[in-house]
Order: C-alpha cells, then structure tokens, then sequence
C-alpha cells in the first residue's frame, strides 16, 4: 500500500509537470489533408521578450498569412536541458511533422545525430551556418551585429557619462556579434566613449544580469544594452535607475517603455518562408540562411513613447541605410 | 588597471554588491539547512523558489502589496515543503527522487501560472532600498551594510536566529539529534516525524521567501525559470557550508563576493577570458569551503528515512 | 498506601513489579504464552533464553512498545497499562538497549536532555543538567564527564551514560538487554560493581543475557524462557551454569571440548606486518603479523572497533591493504581479488552475515550457489542449471541442519542462526585451506552457536586454518588453540591457551603489553 502510495504521487507530478513544462502550443486541429505542419523547439519561454520569442512571433505571422488551415504548428518551449530538446525533437520528427525546427545553436551536436535517421522529415537549426553537409537540415543565422552597430551609434550620440554598459550572456554566436557590432557602432561614431563589457556566463541568470548592470551603472553608464533573455533582470535595473537601453532580438518597449529606445528585432519569417516553398518543391535542406537589415529579417524598432531627438534618429537610420547599400562596413562577422 | 579595481568608491560598490546577492542564497541555504539537520535532504529547494517568486510577483503584480506578496511567497513555500515532508517522511520515500520531484513540479507549474495569468515578461515596482537611519549614514560601512531593502537585511538577521534555535533552544537539540540518531530520540519520546515536518516546511517557507526576495526585491521580474538553478547552488552551500548557519553565511558571502568581483574585473576591462571570470565564484567557494569545513561530517541520518523498528 | 521509598537518585522506588498471564501473539506465532515475571526492589533478575524464546517481546511490552494480548503488569500491587515509552518512563521504568540510544555529535549533557522539558522553556539548560548530572554521577559512582561528547567516549562510558540518563529520568526499575555483549572483561566488572550497588540502593534490575557465567556471577534470580513459555524460576545459588544451558535449550549440551593437539608445521596462513586505513581513511591496521598453520584456530580478540572487520576484509580481498604481505602456503594472497582469493580456497564468513554475507530477499538455494555460480555444475553458457542447484541446495541444508521451510524461502524470513547457517554451508561446503570466520555466533542462539562451534572445530580436524575473530571471550577460549588480541589495529599478542587467562587476555584487550609472556612470535 506505501509503495503505490509512492508511485500515485510521484506519477501525479510527472503528470502535472508534463502539463506546465512542455506548453506545446497546439494549432488547431488538422483538418483536410495537407496543411504544413511545423515542431519548433526552444531553450526558454516563448514569451522571454528575447530569442525565443522571435521565432514564436514569426509562426504567429506566417499561421496569419497562410491561413490555420494550410499552415500548423507546435512549439515546446523552456527546453534547456538538452536531452530533453533531443527527445522533443526526435518525437516530432517521427510524428511526421513537415519542418522540425531547433531554435538553438546548443542543439546543434543532437541534430546531427537525429536527422540522418529520419531523411524525408526537413530540419532547420539555428542560429548556426552550418547544415553539417546533411541533405535534409537547413540552418539560419542572424547578422545581428548590422542592429547592434545601429544601436550603437544611436547610443553613443545619446551618450553623456563617456561611459556604455553592455550586459552579455555567453561570449559566443548570436550573442557576441551583437555585443562587437554594437561596440563597432559605438566607436564609430565617438571613439572616446568608454564601453564596458561583460559576460555573465549563463543564458538564464537574471540576477546576475541584473548585479552586472548596477555595476555598470556603478561605473558610470547612463546608456545600456544587452543580449538574449536573462537580461530581463538588466532591463529592470535600468528602470529603476532611468539608464537609457537598447534592445535586441525582440521588441522589449513593454517592459520599461520610459527608457528604451530602440531595438533591433528578428522576423524569422522571412527564412521560413522559403524553407517552406523549398520544401514544398522537394528540396529538403542544405541551404544556410542569414537574416539582415537587407532582406528585412532584421528591423529597427524605434520606442514610439520615447522622445527621441530627429538628427539622432537620422544617424540611425543613416547608418541602417548605409549598412543596407554596403557603404558602411561594421568590421565584425564579415560586414 | 587593478588601480582602479580598488579605488573607495568601487570596492564600497563591490561589497554591497555581494551583500545584495547573496540574499537569495542565503534564504534557501539556512531553511536547507533545518531541513538537513533533522535529516531530510530537500532537493526541490529551486522549485520551492520558483513558486515563491511567481506568487510574490502575481500579487504585486496585481495589488502592489509587497507584504503580501512575501506573505503568500511564505504560504505557498510552508505548503511545498508540507508536500515534501509529507512524501518523504510520511510516505517514507526516496528523499533525493522526491525533492526532484518537487523541482520538477515548482519549475513546471510556476511558468504554467505564468503563461495563464500574466503572460508576458512584466517589471513591478518591488521593494524600495530602505536606509537604516543613522547606520546607513556610517560613512562607507553605512553604505556597504544598511543601504538596501528589507529583505535584505532580512536574510543576514535569520543567520543569528537560526544559529541561536540550533544551539541555545530545545528544539535546536531535538533537530539535531533526529538528523544524528532518529532511532535514539525516538527512544526518548522525540517524535522524529514532527521535528522532520517542521524543518521541512520552515526549509520550505524560507524557500519562498528566498524566490519573492528575487521576483519583488531585487528582479522585479518574473520569467520562466527565474532561479536558473539558484537552489541547488544554496545545497551545495549549505554542504560546504558544513550544516553550520554561520559556514553558510561565510559561503554565501564568499560566493557572492567573488561574483560581484568578476562582474567588476570585466567590467573595469582587466583583459581576463569571460568563461574563466565566471567560474571562478564556483571555483574559489569550493576551495576555501573543503579546505575550512574539511573535518565536519555530514548528519549521520541525512537522507536517510526512519521506520520505527517493531 | 505508606509512602514510598526514595532511591539515591530522589525517586520514588518501585518495590515490586509483576507480569501476569502475559500474552502476545503474532501473525502466525504465539510470542509469549501465559508468561509470570516479577521483579522487587534491591534485585538483579536475570532473563534468560534462545534467540525467539519472547525475552525481548515481554521486555517490550514492559516498556510500552507492543501491548500485552492477555495479563496484567502490575506495580506495587496496582495494575497499570502501559501504552508508549513516555507512560513506562512516568512510571520509573529504564530500559538499556543492546545498541545504545547515543546521539554521537551531541555531548552527554545534551543527550540527557534531550526530549525533556527545560526549566527555560524554549532555551536549554544544560548548565542545570550539568549540575543534576554530576550530582547523579557522584551518588552513584559513575565517573562520567557532562561535557564531553559522546563520540570521544569508550564503549563502557557510554554505556553509564545510558545509567545516567535512565536516572535522570527517575529510573527505579531498570531493563538492560545484553549490556556485557560490547565491554572488555575490566568494564565488565566496572558495570557490575554498579549494578550490584544500584540494586543495594533499591533499584530493581531486569538483565537480559545469554552468557551463564555472567547470569552465575550476580544475579539473585533466574527466569527461563523457552518457546514463548516459561520454563522456570529459580535461585540463582540454587542452580548452575549447564542446569541452566538445559533449560534453555530442552536439552543437554556438550560444553567441554578435548581435541587433540597439533603439531604446527609450515604456517597456512602468514600476515606481514599488514596495515590498512578505515572507511574514513584513517589507520585501522598497523603491522599486523601473524601466522595460522594447518589445523589451528587462532583467535582473534579484542573489543569492537580496533581493526578486527578491516583484517577480514583484507584478507578477504575486499579491502586494500598499504603495506605488508599475505601469504597462502607459498602463493601471495595480497592484492588479489575477492574471486582470486575464492579459487586460492579461502572461506569466509563475514561479521555483517545480512550485508556482506548474504542477500536477503534472495532464496536460500541462491544464498547457497552464489559463490560457485560460474561452476559447470551450476551452470553453462551463461543459463542455470536448476535442477543441480536444487539437488545440492537441498543436500547442504539437509547436511547443515538449516530449518527453513523450503529451500526457495527467501533468507530474510530465517533466524539468525539458519541464517549464520546457510553462510555456513557455503563457505565450509568448498573444502576451504584458510577459514576467516568473523563474530560467527553474534545474535545466534545458544543451539545454533553450539553447531556452529562443532563445525568449526570438524574443519580443525580436516586441516583448515581457522582465523576465528569473535568479541565474545567464552568462543575465543572453547574453539582457539593460540589466542591473538588486537588493539587499536596492533597485535598486542599471541599466547597459547592453556597459558591464557581472562584476566591477561582482558588486559591486552585493554591496550596493555602482556605481562611476563611475552608474545610468542
């Protein structure tokens, strides 16, 4: 009786928990045959105002112009433990979804290992440049450092201290090209301007992002930006102390729309677009996508509650369009 | 360089720093560290704080009321850790599978509350810095030790009251001789399952506490998984804390210090790779900790349940 | 009602305390059937039976944690129930256990308080219970130190701790179950210099033994128990040591042993200067050497605690050794594995028989093969040949005399010494060279412990080396032919036998150098 006791609790919280932790987002249900059907898979929340959220919006938007009846998908979020995401991904790929996408670069080693196995299923990694040579996997990356150089030459002209913080998770990809494009913008446009930057070591750790920028505004930043979906906690600090900040991947106007300026935001959209019609015409992978300010899959987003001076507002876009015709060149990731 | 990592204003900067983040820890910690004594090892201390930081957020959210915002916090930590004692003292089960399960359960459930009531990532006003008059106005002492807000000094004031209901109160003996020898205190008309319950459920009050200390006092943020492992960081304190309140504090000061440190290192641009800065709070804890608390043994019934042998 | 009388320790004194008619049944057994005890002021009354005779059962229900079926406990002439061990302490009852109820890392103040109120309310009083302590101490002459913490303290000082913390408790009738089994002979006869005086004092005492010589020695009288039954009280000056030995068994015992000497030729068995760490890392063996020929016992004394498990394990295989050798007539045994040390044709029966020796939810027949399993009799290309398990299964347990009711019983369900048995039969079925029997009679009854002794002794003849290593003195003098004593992981001595006395093997095991007898060696 204690044993099954036991085994009653234990398997009523497996149950509550596969209920709360994987929100797959469920389209709705198949109808006629032949909708598009999509699996995405992520490390944080869909609602993380940061990198996950962006390809949730972007399913949100082509769902809109396809229409629900030819375009589905489910989307497991908060899969930071990788084996975890390896399963999801393995499960939906042999559910018989049309395009698993894995919305991670940390997934990367799991991919190569499940897409052999399943050849006539498409995945798409990211943000990653390499498809590992297998025929059925695309890959999409972001030039993320063509808005951080714009933010940073709209931060270093808002500037007063002589001093910029920039709150970074981990010094790698996505991440790192947006932190040295905004540092290029920065110096660009006035080289004596201090940039302090650091790296909290984690994709997750809200308190130390939000430690790191009291310390930056310690050391004198009255400008701040930061990348990926721990910065949340930066963010708040920066409201509390009114430091202006940029942000990126997402549009975090929401969460302190008295102090954010500008953020550059990725519309995924754009790549998935043509991995769906690649697909549909039989081509199941091998392609590396980038998403940029020239093929729109990156935007500047500009605070429309914050009162942001016109001849600042013509050097970012100044710089936008200038990144956009070649004639600026940024100096990191090849631009 | 290091000149400049060491001038007044930036070491007074650095130390408040730590003080501020150790609050957390140092709130899981001490209630993990009741829970331990009397012999349960509670690893579902970060889901207990998920769920603390979630309710303290939801009612700021909504109502703007701090203090119940850390009322609920506490409410729904004390009934987590019931639930905890209740599976592995009542049920008799695997404490280590347990406390993952309520991990598990604390991770899952705060971001499904999170989704259905809130929805977005939101900032809330929390609690404000609260100066202590007089003190605070101590020149550099002031501004290291009482210039912060009251959860803070909170958790530095439960250090002595623990230290003092282990060692000067009964019940501190009775916590310590059940986590020792549950079979002798029974024998003494100790009830092992009450004093379990009770440190348990304290350890899971505190727990609350420690996530609304995120969430309302020092975030004021709520996301999916908040914590990011905090919990299980505040374990491995109270391990090398040597199940001493005042080891843990020293531990979770050290941690802390050494965090704010290198955020600073960085910060001030002393040319040292980001991914060596981060280990080294990990690192320098561990080995200041083994090395001080090398010769303290772990309660002999730790983890262990206890059936009264018939 | 006249008042009562007060003991030394301010309590009130029970003068007479009597079971009446107890009956206690279990799922299936009749533990206790229609039982008598009584006990009175300024005694020391000895309870005496096998292992499963209901000593333990009646002493339970006394102390409030199992409750009679039938019958009445009856105190100074009123009948009471007792429901827990609160009730049993209210009432001025003690009880020692075998295995002391010590919280280690809390000082002896502190475990005498523990569970009482304080006269501070929520805060301790240790400072009080200090005082209180070391007034008890003095009355009773036991020197215990309050501050001290329990794990700094030898075996027989913990144990007047225990006295101490009954007394505290007002204590005027006190339960010692197996109280000797831990001491060395000196604490032995500390302890009952006590008990002696506490009865004087008019403490009633309930012991609880299977040693005779010690029921013998001082005790006033002596209740049998058999089977749940009561076979009789009597005198202690009216009856002797094999009177007794009958009674509990049902039969008479063979206690004298005369076998015939041997003359040792090369050593078997030969240990060099072995030494070893603890568990927690610390010496457990320091040089240890000695030898055991070809149809020797050599025992192994000494108290609980100085080395004796890592010794076993070593040679045994399970434990690594820092220095020294281990030979096997001219093979060197050390380093070797557990399976090599097997196949060199050593036996072993280890101390922890339900944790190294056996797996208890296996079956008796598994039990039995575990050790031969990859034998072609027992099996071939990795499958099991049952019916030959079976077949040899059922010979060992009928050749051992193991009463089980099948051999597919799972051995958790056995005594102790069916149990010990099945350990047995393994391990002396192989014809071994060298036989490593560690504490092979600990928690076995007095009729299980006699075979095994038999047994021990029919290897002798054969010609197998016999390291008997036993905390308890009357195994080490009935089965050894030379005696070791270990302290403190040394080998304090050897000596023979016959030239060996309780009092000289006592002191060894104390930590003192022999005497004018030197170490043979």
């Amino acid at each position: 009786m204690k044993r099954f006791g036991k085994l009653v609790i234990f398997l009523v919280m497996v149950a509550m928990l596969s209920t709360a932790c994987a929100t797959a987002t469920p389209a709705a249900p198949a109808e006629s045959a032949g909708p598009f059907r999509v699996a995405v898979v992520t490390p944080s929340a869909i609602n993380d105002l940061a990198f996950s959220q962006s390809i949730y919006d972007a399913m949100v938007k082509i769902q809109g112009e396809m229409g629900e009846a030819n375009f589905q998908f489910v989307l497991s979020d908060g899969m930071f433990v990788v084996d975890d995401a390896a399963a999801a991904i393995r499960d939906y790929a042999s559910q018989g979804y049309n395009l698993v996408i894995a919305h991670g670069s940390q997934y990367g080693a799991a991919l190569q290992e499940i897409a052999p196995d399943f050849p006539n299923v498409s995945f798409a990694w990211g943000t990653a440049g390499d498809t590992f040579g297998i025929p059925n996997v695309f890959a999409y990356e972001a030039f993320s450092q063509e808005g951080g150089y714009v933010n940073g030459v709209l931060a270093a002209a808002l500037n007063e201290s002589g001093t910029i913080g920039v709150v970074g998770p981990v010094e790698v990809g996505d991440a790192k090209l947006y932190v040295d494009g905004f540092v290029a913008g920065v110096k660009a446009t006035n080289p004596d301007i201090t940039v302090n930057v650091n790296y909290i070591g984690s994709f997750g750790d809200v308190a130390l992002a939000s430690e790191a920028a009291q310390t930056h505004i310690g050391a004198g930043a009255d400008v701040m930006t930061g990348s990926a979906q721990m910065v949340v906690g930066a963010v708040g600090v920066a409201k509390e102390k009114g430091v202006l900040w940029f942000g990126t991947q997402a549009d975090q106007t929401s969460l302190a729309p008295e102090i954010v300026v500008a953020c550059q935001i990725y519309d995924w959209a754009v790549v998935v677009r043509d991995i769906i019609s690649l697909i549909q015409e039989g081509t199941l992978g091998g392609k590396a996508y980038a998403v940029s300010l020239q093929n729109e899959g990156l935007k500047m987003i500009y605070n429309p509650g914050f009162n942001l001076p016109a001849d600042v507002k013509a050097l970012g876009d100044a710089a936008t369009k200038g990144i956009i015709d070649g004639t600026v060149t940024i100096g990191v990731g090849g631009k | 360089m290091l000149a400049d990592l060491f001038t007044g204003s930036v070491l007074i900067g650095l130390l408040a720093s730590g003080i501020r983040l150790a609050t957390p820890y140092l709130y899981a910690a001490i209630g993990e560290t009741f829970g331990q004594r009397s012999g349960v090892l509670n690893l579902g201390v970060d889901g207990i704080m998920l769920m603390g930081a979630f309710s303290a957020f939801y009612v700021v959210f909504k109502t703007g009321d701090l203090v119940g915002g850390v009322l609920l916090a506490m409410l729904v930590g004390l009934l987590m850790g019931l639930a905890m004692a209740f599976i592995s003292v009542t049920l008799n089960a695997e404490q280590g599978i347990s406390g993952i399960g309520v991990y598990l359960f604390g991770l899952g459930m705060s971001d499904l509350l999170f989704q259905k009531l809130i929805n977005n990532v939101q900032t809330v006003s929390g609690f404000p810095v609260a100066p202590i008059p007089f003190l605070s106005e101590i020149p550099v002492i002031g501004q290291i030790f009482f210039t912060h807000n009251v959860l803070v000094y909170g958790a530095y004031l439960l250090v002595p009251i623990a230290w003092f209901v282990l060692n000067k109160t009964t019940l501190g003996l009775k916590i310590k001789a059940v986590g020792e020898n549950p079979e002798a205190a029974d024998t003494l008309g100790v009830s092992v399952a009450k004093i379990r319950y009770l440190t348990v459920s304290m350890g899971g009050l505190l727990s609350g506490v420690a996530g609304a200390s995120l969430s309302i006092a020092l975030l004021n943020v709520f996301q999916f998984n908040l914590t990011n492992g905090l919990g299980f960081i505040a374990i491995a304190l109270v391990y090398f804390g040597g199940w001493r309140p005042t080891w843990v504090l020293m531990g979770s000061l050290i941690f802390s210090f050494v965090n704010a440190l290198q955020i600073w290192v960085q910060v001030v641009g002393i040319p040292i790779p980001s991914d060596i800065a981060v280990m080294t709070p990990y690192i320098l804890t561990i080995v200041v900790l083994v090395i001080s608390a090398q010769r303290v043994r772990p309660p002999s019934a730790l983890s262990k349940t206890y059936e009264r042998l018939e | 009602m006249t008042d009562k009388q007060i003991l030394p320790s301010g309590h009130p004194r029970i003068d007479s305390l009597e079971m009446r008619g107890i009956v206690k049944r279990f799922p299936g057994v009749l533990a206790n059937d229609h039982v008598n005890f009584d006990v009175r002021a300024g005694e020391v009354h000895a309870l005496l039976g096998e292992n499963g005779a209901g000593k333990s059962t009646l002493m339970k229900q006394l102390y409030g944690l199992y409750h009679p079926d039938e019958g009445q406990i009856i105190f100074d002439g009123e009948p009471r129930v007792i429901h827990s061990p609160k009730d049993a302490i209210q009432l001025g009852i003690g009880m020692i256990h075998q295995h002391f109820m010590l919280v280690d890392s809390l000082t002896v103040a502190e475990n005498v308080a523990l569970g009482l109120p304080s006269t501070r309310g929520m805060m301790t009083d240790i400072d009080r219970v200090t005082k209180r302590i070391c007034e008890l101490a003095e009355v009773y002459g036991l020197d215990v130190e309050p501050d001290a913490y329990i794990w700094q303290l030898s075996v027989g000082q913990q144990q007047k701790v225990e006295i101490i913390k009954a007394l505290y408790r007002g204590a005027a009738l006190l339960i010692l179950d197996e109280p000797t089994a831990v001491l060395t002979p000196q604490e032995v006869d500390d302890f009952f210099v006590t008990l002696t005086q506490m009865a004087k004092d008019g403490h009633a005492l309930i012991f609880i033994s299977h040693k005779l010589h010690e029921v013998m020695a001082f005790t006033h009288r002596v209740t049998v128990l058999r089977d749940g039954k009561n076979v009789g009280t009597v005198n202690t000056v009216d009856t002797n040591k094999n009177l007794l030995a009958e009674m509990m068994v049902g039969r008479p015992l063979n206690f004298i042993r005369n076998y015939k000497t041997i003359e040792c030729g090369k050593p078997r068995l030969k240990v060099e200067n072995l030494s070893a760490l603890s568990d927690r890392g610390v010496p457990a063996l320091k040089n240890v050497s000695f030898e055991v020929c070809a149809g020797e016992v050599l025992g192994l004394a000494g108290v609980s605690g100085n080395g004796q498990p890592e010794l076993a394990q070593v040679i045994a295989g399970l434990r690594p050794s820092t220095s020294g050798k281990i030979m096997i007539d001219d093979e060197t045994l050390t380093g070797s594995t557990p399976m090599q040390v097997i196949e060199k044709g050593v036996a072993y029966i280890p101390e922890k028989r339900n944790v190294d020796g056996l797996i208890k939810e296996f079956s008796v027949s598994e039990n039995l093969i575990l050790r031969d399993l990859d034998r072609e009799f027992y099996s071939k290309n990795a499958f099991l040949n049952m019916n030959n398990i079976a077949k040899r299964s059922a010979d060992l347990v009928k050749t051992f005399n193991v009463k089980t009711p099948s051999i597919d019983t799972p051995i958790k369900s056995l005594s102790g010494g069916n149990a010990q048995k099945v350990i047995l039969a393994r391990e002396i079925s192989r014809q071994p060279r060298v036989l490593i029997a560690a504490q092979p009679t600990r928690g076995v009854d007095i009729g299980a412990t006699e075979y095994i002794h038999e047994r021990i002794i029919e290897q002798r003849e054969t010609g197998t080396a016999t390291l008997l290593i036993s905390e308890d003195l009357d195994e080490i003098f009935a089965l050894s032919d030379r005696i070791a004593v270990i302290f403190h992981g040394e080998i304090m001595g050897v000596v023979d036998r016959k030239d060996a006395t309780l009092q000289s093997i006592g002191l060894m095991m104390a930590g003192e150098q022999p005497p004018e007898t030197q170490a043979a060696e």
